[in-house]
């Protein structure tokens, strides 16, 4: 396919109950592979410093565990925008993504790649995980999601 | 307890997890007494027991997502200690790299991302310096606080390089490292390095590192602030400034107890000279005051009396610690998920000024002579990146230089045995205490940084250090605490990372510190 490839970066606490949905939809889609153009990232704890997995990237999808974005259980998208906007004014030990991609546009200058996130919100169970999945891959392989449940 | 006139406060410390707040009592404008609460069971030691001994470097690194090298570093180290293998000094240098990089990444985000956005808060509006500290550090317009993004952007590649991956870099092993660093990954750690370090003497000291290491006094700071523009307005100089008369040099007392367990050992063969002399380049070492004694690693105990575990009588060390959550009666008499680690039986701070202090830095010694306050550990925390930086770049070309120097030793499969891994984490004093019974571990424990400086009360009620650094403070508008909350950001308080999720939303709480 050649190019710049999108990347889907999983964020989360694999050892956390609550905080695992990203490692679980990172471990799916290693043990499934990946499309062409598609990479994969165990993005862990790293805030901040997951700015390195975006740069150089055509589009990048995070996929997060998420709280408050209006379905007591169900799988959110969030733009750019969208995410930005939910962003602490104030940096702490939990910025997470949504810092990150506020910042994105000083960290990496005028070339901000599109960016989603794929929230999973409330208990995620293994069809909950798989249309976390599926949303994850449609977005970073054609930048649409074409989950009915986004 | 709070009498008629008495008001108190819950304070999210953490935005997002509220999983550690501090509950203030407050009367006729002042702090009368205070809680830290942790509100979240962690267990990580739980999850360890049974598993082989190498699963610990695996797992203790998803204990903290901003000191996971540190986490890393000292199971490696109680594992080096149970299979009684030395670490060839490439491998030591590398490790040493990777955690000094962690810090001074940690020291200046905390600074301008964390700690400094507070001097824009409203009640400093009659602030001489307010409009300039808006300029500086509004959040992600302010100058300082952009560049400290852009330029720590850098250092996490320095671990990346140099652990072959990043996150999840398991690359400290015992016996050294499992990486191999070739002259070009050298040179690009050099390279980022170079330019992290520019900045830093450029914008934040506004001197050369060598320039800032002759203050050696109270009235050596006053002066060098003085001296010329550059200094006067970089970042250290400015913040010297506002903090002066903002009144931080009178806050955030404590106990006066200063707890380093020391770190980065000292390869066999090297130039680089730690500030002093001694097997490790951070001093260890406890205080009273500025009255330095030895560390003796026996004299850390954990008391449960005002935690949720299951009660044991006084203190235990941690090879004979367990941790046994237990949340049901004696509600309010037990208020915390943290436990209450006591050296010699005494509350003790850690962190950047308590390295100083056992250090006998001149300096920092000087500035705690009426005790710490809010001003000296941040002037520390500020200015620690100015120790390492030489040691890295030596390290780094000696790394370079040294091809013959091995990074690995091997190891041995230990079957039974315990052995402890003490180092500084980036908020201070970090050990792991691992037994391994028939080649599994059968008992793990874990003490941070942030579990000895936001430790509840002990068996005797007395105060954990920042409820003690709190106390007595006078608060200006109590529905806008700024002063309690530069004491608690003094002390760099991290208990968040195991859970991170994202919310929406308005946060919940009366008051978002």
């Amino acid at each position: 396919m050649g190019g710049r490839p999108s990347r889907i970066v999983c964020v989360g606490n694999r050892l956390a109950a609550g905080d695992d949905a990203g490692p679980r939809v990172y471990d799916l889609l290693v043990e499934r592979g990946l499309p062409d153009g598609v990479e994969a990232v165990d993005g862990g704890l790293g805030g901040l410093d997951l700015a390195r997995f975006v740069e150089g990237a055509r589009r990048v999808v995070f996929v997060d565990q998420v709280a408050g974005f209006g379905r007591a259980e169900g799988v959110v998208t969030l733009d750019r925008e969208a995410l930005a906007g939910a962003a602490p004014n104030a940096y702490g030990h939990g910025a997470g993504v949504a810092y990150l991609v506020r910042a994105l546009p000083l960290l990496l200058g005028g070339d901000v790649p599109e960016v989603w996130l794929v929230g999973a919100e409330g208990r995620v169970d293994g069809e909950r995980l798989e249309a976390v999945t599926r949303a994850a891959l449609a977005l970073a392989t054609n930048g649409r999601c074409e989950s009915t449940t986004c | 307890m709070a009498s008629a006139s008495s008001t108190r406060i819950d304070l999210p410390i953490n935005r997002g997890e509220g999983d550690l707040e501090l509950r203030i009592e407050m009367k006729d404008g002042t702090v009368e007494d205070a809680w830290s609460v942790g509100t979240m069971y962690r267990g990580m030691e739980n999850i360890l027991v049974g598993r082989h001994p190498l699963d610990a470097l695996v797992i203790t690194m998803r204990v903290c997502g901003m000191c996971n090298v540190a986490h890393l570093y000292a199971a490696a180290l109680a594992l080096d200690a149970a299979c009684a293998v030395k670490v060839p000094d490439n491998g030591q240098r590398l490790r040493n790299v990777t955690l000094m990089v962690e810090h001074a990444q940690s020291d200046i985000r905390h600074a301008f991302l964390l700690f400094a956005p507070d001097f824009v808060n409203p009640v400093y509006r009659s602030h001489p310096l307010f409009e300039e500290a808006g300029r500086r550090y509004q959040a992600f317009q302010g100058s300082t606080a952009i560049e400290t993004l852009q330029e720590t952007k850098k250092a996490i590649e320095i671990i990346a390089i140099l652990g072959g991956q990043w996150p999840h870099s398991a690359f400290m092993v015992p016996g050294g490292v499992a990486s191999n660093p070739g002259p070009g990954d050298l040179l690009q750690c050099l390279h980022n390095l170079t330019r992290f370090r520019q900045w830093y003497e450029r914008r934040v000291l506004g001197c050369t590192i060598g320039r800032w290491r002759e203050v050696r006094s109270a009235s050596d700071l006053d002066a060098w602030v003085e001296e010329n523009e550059s200094q006067r307005e970089g970042e250290v100089g400015f913040f010297v400034r506002f903090a002066r008369a903002a009144g931080l040099d009178r806050i955030g007392r404590g106990h006066g107890n200063y707890l380093s367990f020391g770190s980065l050992d000292m390869p066999e063969t090297t130039s680089v000279v730690p500030p002093r002399r001694g097997t490790t380049f951070v001093a260890s070492g406890f205080a009273r005051g500025t009255t330095v004694e030895p560390l003796d690693p026996a004299q850390v105990t954990e008391q449960v009396a005002h935690s949720w575990f299951r009660e044991y009588e006084g203190g235990r060390h941690p090879f004979e610690g367990e941790t046994r959550p237990y949340a049901s009666g004696e509600e309010g008499a037990r208020y915390s998920w943290a436990k209450a680690p006591r050296y010699r039986g005494l509350p003790t701070e850690t962190g950047p000024l308590a390295e100083r202090v056992v250090e006998r830095d001149p300096l920092f010694t000087d500035l705690v002579r009426n005790g710490p306050s809010v001003f000296a550990r941040q002037l520390a925390r500020l200015t620690r990146p100015a120790t390492f930086f030489p040691a890295i770049e030596t390290w780094l070309g000696e790394m370079a230089r040294e091809k013959e120097s091995r990074y690995y030793a091997g190891q041995a499969e230990v079957k039974s045995g315990r052995a402890c891994g003490m180092l500084q984490a980036a908020r201070g004093a970090l050990g792991h205490w691992v037994e391994i019974q028939d080649g599994r571990i059968s008992r793990y424990q874990i003490i941070t940084p942030t579990t000895w400086n936001a430790s509840p009360r002990d068996s005797q009620g007395v105060r954990g250090p920042w409820e003690e650094s709190v106390v007595g403070t006078p608060v200006r508008d109590p529905e806008n605490p700024v002063e309690v909350a530069h004491i608690v950001r003094s002390h760099d308080p991290c208990m968040v990372c195991c859970v991170h999720t994202l919310q929406g939303g308005r946060a919940v709480g009366k008051l978002v510190l």
